[in-house]
């Protein structure tokens, strides 16, 4: 084999070397620029026009006039705390009781092994589904809730979980809970069970109690956990559509109308592409928003050093 | 090395970004994304007297054959599909594909269909929906191919012909046509002591308190206003209407509002079903979660006296065997000072897909909506068979003097007391293009107005604001 021959091959190689990385992840770069960015884009796009489905005709470009118009709607303000009431307490809630959940399946129980697998289930059930089992244990007329309720003597009417404002905003509170606590008590036990039984040994030996022990050991080393399940909670919960449209449909008027249900209704009920595009990327902002702002309060101790 | 990696990486994800930006954001405005047609995974409810829908069978098309996308909500499939059997012997070469979705979806479903261009040729529609959809150009006006529709047109009820119109032409030929009707339990009734229904909102005031009084119900009546049920507005319009002395009450003739004049019949209704649910309590307060279905269901298990309600649904209470008080319900004319209600008709339409697949799919597609909503050798066989299996009401008025219709309808109701309903039935007011969006937005304004959130005079004059702001777009 002659120097240049082999001088070639050697160049041939290195440029293959060069470029093989970049080929190999493509073909999963295209399918997120498919799937992911392109879309996002256009919604975009489409934010910065007119877009009234029914008149197909005519789509002006009017710059940020549909998140302005958006903004100042009628329903902006209202949905916002709406929305941050129900974040706040569905996140809360699903912290605390899976948290709570997790230590009950970190003990040595002896079905502690079963319950981890069953704990999942109301979280492997569809949104869809859980909202119609909670409709129909929660209806007024023949609602199994009512009827426990009645039957023990703790009401002598039925209550009208779902068409009371406030009953109604507990009611898919509760129906979120019981679907996002497992997802939560799962992680939490997964965090729980990497922690070393030797600082609980060592507390234990300095004389720790039980809550001095939860607070100063369990807690600070499940930090980076609990930082991954608040962020997810946080966004399942200002994006939770399908309990609400099986529910309550927003209603009743419009107590539970998240400003996701919003974003629904302007493209569906109010035919304007425009304004539910531009709802949503501000949706999407103010969640990255909380997301940051999390990472920034809840990051891990080892990353701040 | 590692840095130049990362700077490579950086660029090529880069590149692919402005490529991806650069496609989606290049070349005239086109349509929407294409958005889901099949609804959300809500079980399919079909409202009372439908059995349970059938599999759909696949229809292979014979080589040469037309084929038309028949689109539908969910009631009575089973009756659709043994029609469209019907309509394939007698016409050869053509063959119907159904397909059915929810009645609560069904509009949201329709609007994804057609902005992403999914084919259908014919398919249900209704007059709330009508000016929406032939102002977006979705919609076919039938008598500019076939003028021979005008005289299917002279047949109609009046707020029957006037929500098939638009612009002055005629959109669709009626699946059914009815009206709401005020239905109540006369066993329940008769219990409270009382041997006639009230004529007047505020006798039913009355009754409805004795009954509650006397323990026969918790909450006398029931009305399907869930913020979902696109047919809460009828039933609200038709209270309306029973209070107005002529049509105009909610709109003038140039479709502005008219609705909020203080103690005008729309306040008035407000106001009484606001006392209805907060203060004399008779009025069940699930009613603002409540959908047809349930409504019906409700009655059937003799949980209310009172409600209104289509009067296909008055066929289902009575229906032999289906509860203790089957039988038992009665109709009256609407309460009020004018005992006036509200007419709606819901008709086979014609998508202008069908009118750009060409000339022969287009006479396939009248031959199918003249056999499905017009005539028979004669006869509107179809619409029949709906009135008297099922009890829809129909548009078409010649169908009254028909023996087997008076015979079906007597059995679960009175002919005569529908048919004087009917005469005093009024197209809904105010259908626009937007009357869609605005419909949804009176809905939880009225909610507010009815649970004391605001006064009516507020909700009234949000939903005269609304009115406007979607007028001048």
């Amino acid at each position: 084999m002659t120097a240049v021959t082999q001088s070639a091959r050697l160049k041939r190689s290195i440029a293959w070397e060069r470029v093989y990385p970049y080929l190999s992840i493509l073909p999963a770069l295209l399918v997120i620029a498919l799937f992911t960015i392109y879309p996002f884009a256009y919604a975009i796009r489409t934010s910065l026009f007119r877009y009234i489905l029914t008149q197909p005709k005519s789509h002006p470009f009017v710059g940020l006039r549909n998140f302005i118009e958006v903004i100042q709607s009628y329903y902006f303000a209202n949905s916002l705390r709406v929305t941050a009431m129900y974040t706040v307490a569905a996140v809360v809630s699903v912290i605390v009781i899976g948290f709570l959940i997790a230590l009950l399946l970190n003990t040595r129980m002896r079905t502690a092994g079963v319950l981890r697998v069953l704990v999942l289930l109301p979280w492997s059930v569809p949104a869809v589904v859980s909202g119609l089992l909670w409709k129909w244990i929660l209806n007024s007329d023949f609602g199994a809730l009512n009827g426990v309720l009645y039957t023990l003597g703790f009401i002598k009417t039925y209550i009208p979980f779902l068409a009371d404002p406030n009953l109604a905003k507990v009611s898919i509170i509760l129906a979120h809970v019981w679907k996002e606590a497992p997802l939560a008590a799962i992680f939490f036990l997964a965090g729980l069970q990497l922690i070393p039984n030797e600082l609980y040994e060592a507390a234990r030996m300095d004389g720790g109690s039980a809550w001095n022990t939860l607070r100063y050991v369990t807690l600070p080393l499940l930090r980076p956990t609990l930082l991954v399940v608040t962020v997810y909670e946080t966004m399942v919960a200002i994006l939770t559509f399908d309990e609400i449209y099986v529910m309550t449909g927003g209603g009743p008027a419009n107590a539970t109308a998240l400003i996701s249900w919003f974003a629904y209704a302007e493209i569906f009920k109010s035919l304007n592409l425009g304004h539910g595009l531009a709802l949503s990327i501000i949706i999407a902002l103010i969640t990255l928003v909380l997301i940051i702002l999390y990472l920034r309060v809840l990051r891990p101790e080892e990353s701040m050093e | 090395m590692k840095g130049k990696l990362s700077h490579s990486l950086l660029v090529l994800c880069s590149l692919v970004t402005v490529a991806a930006v650069m496609v989606g954001c290049g070349g005239a405005p086109t349509q929407a994304p294409a958005v889901p047609t099949q609804a959300p995974a809500v079980p399919t409810q079909a409202p009372a007297g439908a059995t349970q829908p059938p599999t759909v069978p696949t229809q292979v098309p014979a080589a040469g054959a037309i084929n038309l996308k028949f689109v539908v909500w969910s009631y009575g499939l089973d009756i659709i599909q043994d029609n469209i059997k019907n309509f394939q012997a007698a016409n050869p070469g053509v063959t119907v594909a159904l397909q059915d979705f929810s009645w609560l979806d069904y509009h949201d479903t329709i609007v994804g269909r057609f902005t992403a261009n999914t084919p259908t040729d014919v398919l249900y529609g209704s007059d709330h929906w009508l000016q929406e959809w032939a102002s977006a150009g979705w919609l076919e006006p039938l008598d500019t191919h076939f003028p021979v529709v005008t005289d299917y047109v002279k047949d109609m009820a009046p707020y029957a012909a006037q929500g098939v119109t638009y612009n002055g032409h005629v959109y669709g030929l009626p699946y059914y046509a009815d009206t709401l009707i005020f239905v109540y339990n006369q066993d329940q009734l008769q219990k409270a002591g009382f041997d006639h229904p009230p004529a007047t909102w505020e006798e039913l005031t009355a009754q409805a308190k004795v009954i509650k009084a006397k323990g026969i119900c918790n909450y006398p009546m029931i009305m399907a206003f869930s913020q979902q049920e696109g047919a809460s507005i009828e039933a609200f319009t038709a209270m309306v209407y029973s209070r107005a002395p002529s049509p105009g009450s909610m709109f003038d003739a140039q479709n502005n509002p008219t609705f909020n004049q203080a103690g005008g019949p729309m306040a008035q209704t407000v106001d009484w079903l606001h006392n209805a649910l907060q203060v004399d309590k008779i009025l069940d307060p699930g009613s603002l979660t409540t959908a047809e279905i349930d409504q019906v269901k409700s009655m059937q298990a003799g949980a209310h006296t009172f409600t209104v309600f289509p009067s296909y649904n008055l066929a289902e209470l009575n229906k032999p065997a289906s509860s203790d008080y089957a039988g038992k319900f009665k109709m009256a004319l609407m309460p009020g000072s004018s005992h006036a209600t509200e007419g709606y008709v819901r008709f086979y339409a014609l998508s202008s897909q069908a009118v750009a697949r060409g000339p022969d799919v287009l006479n396939a597609a009248w031959k199918f909506l003249e056999y499905f909503g017009g005539k028979t050798n004669g006869q509107y066989v179809v619409v029949k068979r709906w009135a008297v299996q099922n009890g829809l009401g129909f548009g078409q008025l010649p169908l009254w003097s028909d023996a087997d219709v008076q015979k079906a309808f007597n059995a679960w109701g009175d002919t005569s007391l529908l048919q004087q309903q009917s005469k005093l039935a009024w197209v809904k007011e105010g259908l626009t293009p937007f009357w869609g969006t605005w419909d949804v937005f009176t809905r939880a304004e009225l909610q507010k107005a009815y649970l004391g959130q605001e006064t009516t005079a507020a909700a009234l004059n949000a939903m005269e604001a609304k009115w406007k702001e979607l007028k001048s777009q």
